[in-house]
């Protein structure tokens, strides 16, 4: 997992429209106009992407200089985990390295 | 656009640096749980009526009947009508016709013509609710 090769790289911000809203965070797809409800960690490894293609360890190393994720490994699971999501979504798309 | 609102990490952000000697200025992230999703997604029931309603289809009649300048049914000799195929358009066609348009493949006189006869269409009738469906509020 923590070599996992796999490169994801978000939507672009000019087709996302990103409402924090109290606990939950709504993202609006522009092309599918799909709303997305999402909690955290959710909106801030959208954040943290930019508009760059990332390791999910270099996503995981830019939310950690921001955030106290805990325990390290664990969060790189769950960082993976919610990047699959975020694939499934459209709201980022996996990168052939 | 959402930059401003979603805090994107800069490399010259104090908490970069800080975060050796004071880590606890990093506000703690709800990570959740592996395998726990965090999403809900709410597919507009608006906008998926409205993808449908541009790609149905109102078929007119089969050969054989005219259609005259009012849109009703009359003999296919009938002088100043128009002759239908059977063939079909869309809700998308329609509404653009609607809007002034002419119907693929049709004249100016031949769209009004048809415009009539689909407006005439009755609850029941081959492509009565998708062009009744043309008529709602977005």
């Amino acid at each position: 997992m923590s070599d996992n090769p796999v490169l994801y790289r978000a939507e672009a911000a000019t087709s996302l429209i990103i409402e924090p809203l109290d606990a939950v965070t709504l993202v609006y797809h522009i092309r599918s106009g799909i709303t997305h409800i999402v909690a955290e960690p959710t909106p801030q490894i959208l954040a943290a992407m930019a508009d760059d293609t990332l390791s999910i360890h270099e996503i995981t190393q830019r939310l950690s200089r921001q955030f106290d994720l805990g325990d390290a490994g664990d969060a790189q699971a769950i960082i993976e985990d919610r990047l699959a999501e975020l694939a499934d979504l459209g709201l980022a798309a996996r990168v052939a390295p | 656009m959402a930059d401003d609102k979603t805090n994107k990490p800069q490399n010259n952000q104090p908490d970069a640096q800080d975060d050796i000697g004071n880590p606890t200025r990093r506000r703690a992230l709800m990570m959740g749980a592996i395998g726990a999703a965090t999403v809900v997604s709410v597919r507009p029931a608006l906008a998926q009526a409205a993808g449908s309603v541009l790609n149905c289809e109102i078929p007119m009649p089969h050969a054989g009947q005219n259609i005259d300048a009012a849109g009703k049914l009359v003999p296919a000799d009938t002088a100043g009508s128009f002759p239908v195929m059977g063939q079909t358009y869309s809700g998308e066609q329609v509404k653009a016709a609607l809007g002034g348009r002419s119907l693929p493949g049709a004249s100016y006189e031949q769209s009004q013509a048809y415009i009539r006869y689909i407006r005439r269409l009755q609850h029941g009738q081959s492509g009565f609710t998708c062009f009744a469906s043309l008529q709602m509020p977005r």
